[in-house]
């Protein structure tokens, strides 16, 4: 079978420049000084080294490691977001990225028309997110409140919101960085409910987590990054073991 | 604005200009469009940071997005124009049909200058103070609230580069004049426009794949 996900050598290098110049004025001011014979001094951040991996349709990824390890920089990748600078990776499917819950919602507008926004964002056609509306209030636990605005919802509510546009869209893989912290036990429980549905339809999620439980629960496989490497990739719970094994190595 | 401008030119300063609300209005309205349009462009990207950091979609629409609302607003504001022109019985002539022409061709050089502006605001930030500066001069750099009769000889050609001075020129030549615009009145803002749009657009195309890394 096709990979729905091909990573194929991603390399991603940030420049830390020692002497930051975000100005027009900074920068007429800085080529003068490198016509004068000043060296141009950054340096190289490599966040992301020789990642190779492939995801097989239905399947579900976790991706793990320290804190600036790279998780997020791959997720962006995968996302399309940021440009890998060696290298690539190939999607072949509908993409929903839930890095951050309600980019672009409103406050000022209502939330029928806030689910609007969010759906096209989404990548949704309008018709198609009107035809999901109700699914959307039900599921999002808001349906009292669709004519208010959303500044007048509590911030857990906005965010339910949130989620539940993000996973009526329909994609075929899922990329979620961190997001199911949000809402109650029961709202929490909802979502566990959806992924297992969609993985039971055969969807991929690419899950970024520190709950290591949770990736266990969800993941077959796992991407252990460490220091922008690819420390391992395999069968979960091999990769959590040696994962923690590092941890307690270090 | 326009209220304090007419009472200022015509009556204070008893400018001798006929009608000095029609002399004025459009123009004035031109450079509404040109000056809002560009600086509020300029912002859609910087502006839009949660999207671009969060969300993949072509980036140019931000620009284009802003562009079409500010281009609803002007439209509107054209649109209060005429009925005054109706009522001091300067319209409606075959030369009316010009505006919306040469609100096309005003649109076009905006849509150039934004790209530019909107992607090199990403990377260098005070591009948005010098923007606030260089409108400025703009605005008495054009004849908005003179007429470009008023400019000695040996500099109108220096001056007539200057695209919004066509643009504005054709409009109260249509509106007020009422005679023809040049040739060249309609086609040289419209070859500068073409030509923002064309180095705006490889400007914007070469800097976007870093927006999200740089933002």
């Amino acid at each position: 079978m096709n990979p729905i996900i091909q990573a194929e050598d991603v390399w991603k290098k940030y420049k830390i420049p020692h002497e930051r110049r975000t100005t027009l004025f900074e920068h007429v001011g800085g080529i003068l000084e490198v016509l004068g014979g000043r060296q141009v001094t950054y340096e190289e951040f490599w966040a992301l080294k020789e990642i190779d991996f492939s995801v097989e349709p239905g399947e579900s990824i976790g991706i793990i490691g320290d804190n600036g390890s790279g998780k997020s920089t791959l997720l962006k990748i995968i996302a399309m977001i940021l440009r890998p600078t060696r290298g690539r990776v190939r999607v072949y499917g509908k993409v929903a990225p839930i890095l951050e819950l309600g980019v672009g919602f409103h406050p000022d507008l209502t939330v029928e028309e806030n689910i609007l926004v969010y759906g096209s964002i989404m990548g949704l056609k309008n018709s198609e997110v009107k035809k999901r509306m109700e699914p959307i209030l039900k599921f999002s636990g808001v349906e009292r409140f669709r004519d208010a605005k959303l500044k007048n919802l509590s911030s857990g509510m906005q965010m339910r919101l949130g989620f539940s546009v993000a996973i009526e869209t329909n994609p075929d893989v899922f990329l979620i960085d961190e997001a199911l912290t949000v809402g109650d036990i029961d709202f929490q429980q909802k979502c566990i409910d959806k992924f297992k549905q969609f993985k039971a339809e055969k969807k991929t999620i690419i899950l970024v987590s520190h709950a290591l439980g949770l990736v266990e629960d969800f993941c077959e496989k796992t991407v252990l990054l460490s220091k922008g490497e690819m420390a391992g990739f395999g069968p979960t719970a091999y990769v959590v073991d040696q994962y923690q094994g590092l941890a307690r190595g270090s | 604005m326009l209220a304090i401008l007419t009472l200022v030119f015509s009556t204070l300063l008893r400018a001798g200009i006929d009608n000095f609300s029609v002399f004025l209005l459009p123009a004035l309205l031109a450079w509404r469009f040109f000056s809002i349009g560009t600086s509020m462009s300029l912002a859609s990207i910087l502006g839009n940071a949660p999207l671009v950091t969060k969300v993949y979609f072509p980036r140019w629409l931000l620009v284009l997005s802003s562009n079409l609302a500010n281009l609803i607003g002007s439209s509107l504001e054209f649109a209060v124009l005429l009925p005054l022109l109706v009522f001091l019985g300067m319209a409606p002539t075959l030369l009316t049909l010009l505006l919306p022409v040469i609100i096309i061709l005003e649109l076009i050089l905006i849509v150039g200058i934004s790209f530019l502006l909107s992607s090199l605001n990403v990377y260098y930030r005070d591009i948005n103070q010098i923007w606030d500066i260089a409108l400025q001069a703009g605005f008495f750099l054009t004849p908005i609230i003179y007429s470009s009769s008023l400019i000695p000889e040996r500099y109108l050609p220096l001056y007539s580069l200057n695209p919004m001075m066509r643009i504005v020129e054709s409009l109260r030549k249509a509106l007020y004049y009422n005679i023809l615009p040049t040739i060249e009145d309609l086609s040289i803002p419209l070859l500068i426009g073409l030509l923002f749009c064309l180095v705006g657009y490889r400007v914007f195309s070469k800097l976007e794949p870093r927006f999200a890394e740089v933002i």
